[in-house]
């Protein structure tokens, strides 16, 4: 076997492979760069030199065992998280999404006007022998005709015309109608800058109208700024992600890029009412939902490891039907639980005779939610609490007692106290685990109930990480600025709990 | 008689109160899931009438590709697991195993980087895949091959932290003296290691499995095709706002999908308990 691995087939075999995922790499980031994805594209060549020197030299036997590993944890980890980090000092909002380039050049193609008059002429839409798209103009005003193309308008006698009853011409030399089956198939004729003279152009209203338009916004490369010809506005950077009027600054052209604003979306979270409001209602109930579903589900399984943990009959079957909600996939069980709550068709308005609207009332909300968790939870702590009775010493619980100490006082004073100084760092995991647990709120109720009259759109049951889901992805504005700044805030905070927990359990003081 | 009922029968009221509580749940699934009516609605106790239509509804309805949903999950949750334990595994054995330099600063970042909750990365890793599919589109934004280097990547960190937490419990005599013998490293770690970590490696690998199962907010994000969806976010937008008419079908469809999960954790139960007092939480 040991020669086998030295052979000369393993290594084979290891040079193909590498060589395998060194072409698929390199073709990757080929096409990253011609996109322009520059940061992407470096990653992957990144890893593919560092794929190849790891495995090709002898410079590090325990580089050969993570590097896969590290690279896939910095790609889709760390890179996320620094990612966050960066986005959270940026305007980064829906109408501010793209790259200044391309927000610019969108700008530019949408800054057209019609001329004064609103000229509009009776076309036909068709190509040239050579294929390109091209209109068949009637200006019959005039009595004059032409066929116009991107770059190009070319008289057309009316001698060579076919006229309909209107006047308007459908045929003429050099210019064949194309079908409106076709047309309805693929639109780049509609986008296309019919030649009209130096100053205008023909755009395509409809299939038999065109209307006579001029670029109105020209951009000025000496001067950084936007000029509208027409009105003569200047519009210029406003280090915000937009251009915006000379004068006038609300008045901004659509659409807008992402750019840098430093610590904008932190200060906002401390300074906006209109942020800070609900982020801190939403905080509140966090910590209360977090630290209510710690210490419900603590306090059941504690009470049921406690009633279990003698040899009493049946206590395999209990055993196994309570840990069945913990086995269930939790999706699933979040589901059901959604649809026992329906206010019409939900088993426990049915059970209860009421008819209650449990996610339409903030109270009622909160209740169930914490309900769920609890069914959710209790069995996590009462194995966890089963195992830590029996490491507890019971020499300890028998003396207490040759004290003449009753049972509630050996609890109070020497069970409980035990456990716990056992448990925190499990204490503390689950905090922070439900200070996230994000699954239950979006399934459960989404959040809700949300008044969304008022605009706001923190839920009453939202807790932060469902807040920062809306914020990024909900229906309103898509804020990925915001969105990573309160990111950024909750691991803060959640890594603080979680280190501290850590430190509590002295896993840390293993590695110094 | 007396002491036995002052001693043990709160136990049995208080276990047997609790189970009912568990089982209510499930009972009401599997008992709607085998009625003729489309609710959590509960008309009594005991059915009236069997009926395996909601099954078979799922089996035959154009309007829900289940098969294709399970599929799925099946295909991500097992590639997931399978991968990110062959690759973990090894940068475990490194960081339990091997000594080389930085080993420490990585240790801590691992075990801090490990306490970002990968959904608060959400719009990151939705940005970044965005992106990825402007020039791959078969590995980006949509894909499932996308979703899985995601869930991949998004795991290395919790995963070799738990990893390596099992290797550290397997004593390291063995290897030391397979060193000693003049074995390489990566001898060491195929002919030693492995065939004693194979166990672990299994359990890891089937927790692993499980999480992904129930991953719901990147699944949704990332497969937008009705045919490539997963079955938690298959079934929830089958019941999505028209709770009285699907629920049936949901029911049965729920049922058939965790039952597999229900039998490995189960069947793990030990290894899991001991997972979690290490200091993991399953999702």
């Amino acid at each position: 076997m040991s020669g086998f691995m030295r052979g000369n087939v393993a290594l084979m075999g290891k040079i193909a492979v590498l060589a395998m995922i060194t072409a698929v790499l390199s073709l990757l980031t080929q096409h990253a760069f011609v996109q322009k994805e520059y940061a992407i594209g470096s990653f992957i060549l990144f890893a593919i030199l560092a794929l190849n020197f790891t495995y090709l030299t002898k410079f590090s036997i325990p580089l050969k065992f993570f590097a896969p590993g590290i690279l896939f944890f910095i790609a889709f980890v760390i890179a996320p998280i620094i990612f966050t980090l960066s986005m959270s000092t940026y305007h980064y909002q829906t109408g501010n999404i793209l790259g200044k380039d391309e927000s610019t050049a969108q700008v530019l193609a949408l800054g057209a006007e019609p001329d004064g008059a609103g000229t509009t002429f009776d076309i036909n839409i068709g190509e040239t022998p050579s294929g390109e798209y091209a209109i068949l103009v009637s200006d019959i005003a005039n009595n004059k005709f032409f066929i116009s193309t991107k770059d190009k308008r070319t008289e057309v006698p009316t001698s060579g015309l076919t006229l309909n009853a209107d006047g308007v011409a459908t045929a003429a030399p050099g210019f064949a109608l194309i079908s409106a089956e076709k047309l309805s198939a693929n639109d780049a004729y509609s986008k296309v800058r019919y030649y009209f003279d130096g100053k205008y152009y023909i755009a395509i209203e409809g299939l038999n109208v065109g209307a006579v338009f001029q670029q109105s916004l020209s951009y000025d490369a000496a001067s950084k700024s936007i000029k509208n010809v027409v009105t003569g506005a200047i519009y210029k950077d406003n280090g915000r992600g937009n251009w915006a009027k000379v004068g006038a600054p609300d008045e901004m052209l659509t659409p807008g890029w992402r750019a840098p604003v430093w610590f904008e979306n932190y200060t906002k979270l401390l300074s906006d009412p209109q942020v800070r409001t609900p982020l801190i209602k939403v905080f509140i109930w966090t910590v209360i939902f977090a630290g209510m579903s710690v210490l419900t589900t603590f306090a059941l399984g504690l009470l049921l490891a406690l009633a279990l943990n003698r040899k009493i009959r049946g206590r395999r079957i209990y055993r196994s039907i309570l840990i069945l909600p913990y086995a269930m996939p939790s999706v699933m069980s979040i589901l059901i639980w959604a649809g026992m709550f329906d206010t019409e068709f939900g088993a426990i308005n049915n059970i209860l005779h009421t008819h209650i609207a449990w996610f339409s009332d903030a109270n009622y909300a909160r209740g169930a939610v914490l309900l769920v968790n609890l069914w959710l939870g209790f069995p996590y702590f009462y194995l966890i609490c089963s195992g830590s009775l029996q490491a507890i010493p019971a020499e300890l619980q028998e003396a207490a007692a040759i004290d003449g100490a009753n049972p509630r006082q050996i609890f109070r004073k020497i069970t409980l106290p035990l456990l716990l100084q056992i448990l925190s760092p499990l204490l503390i995991a689950s905090f922070a685990f439900n200070f996230n647990n994000f699954n239950l709120i979006y399934l459960l109720t989404g959040g809700g109930p949300r008044e969304t009259l008022d605009g706001q759109i923190a839920g009453a049951t939202d807790i932060l990480i469902s807040y920062t889901y809306q914020i990024a992805f909900g229906n309103n504005v898509q804020d990925f600025g915001l969105a990573s700044a309160i990111s950024v805030l909750i691991f803060v905070l959640v890594a603080s709990i979680s280190m501290y927990g850590l430190k509590k359990s002295k896993v840390m003081e293993t590695f110094g | 008689m007396n002491n036995w009922v002052r001693e043990n029968l709160w136990r049995h009221i208080l276990a047997i109160a609790i189970c009912l509580f568990s089982l209510f749940p499930l009972y009401l699934v599997v008992l709607s899931s085998l009625s003729t009516g489309g609710s959590l609605h509960l008309t009594s106790f005991v059915p009236t009438e069997i009926s395996f239509n909601n099954f078979k509804y799922l089996f035959s309805s154009p309007k829900i590709p289940y098969l294709h949903w399970v599929q799925n999950s099946l295909v991500i949750a097992s590639t997931v697991a399978i991968s990110s334990v062959v690759i973990g595994a090894a940068s475990a054995f490194a960081f339990s195993r091997l000594k080389f330099k930085g080993k420490r600063f990585g240790i801590r970042l691992l075990l801090l980087v490990q306490m970002f909750p990968a959904i608060l990365a959400l719009s990151a890793v939705y940005v970044i895949m965005e992106r990825v599919y402007k020039f791959a589109p078969s590995i980006g934004l949509g894909s499932q091959a996308g979703l899985i280097l995601v869930y991949l990547g998004g795991s290395m960190g919790v995963n070799i932290w738990l990893l390596k937490g099992f290797v550290d419990s397997i004593p390291a005599e063995l290897d030391e003296a397979a060193k000693i013998d003049g074995a390489s490293a990566v001898q060491t770690y195929w002919l030693i290691f492995i065939p004693l970590a194979t166990p672990v490696l299994a359990v890891v690998c089937l927790l692993s499995f499980i999480g992904t199962f129930n991953e719901f907010i990147l699944a949704r994000l990332f497969l937008v095709e009705m045919n490539g969806r997963t079955v938690a976010v298959g079934l929830q937008q089958f019941i999505g706002g028209q709770y009285s008419q699907n629920w049936g079908p949901f029911a049965a469809g729920s049922i058939l999908a965790s039952i597999p999960i229900v039998i490995i954790f189960l069947s793990l139960q030990k290894y899991i308990v001991n997972g979690l007092t290490a200091g993991s939480v399953k999702g």
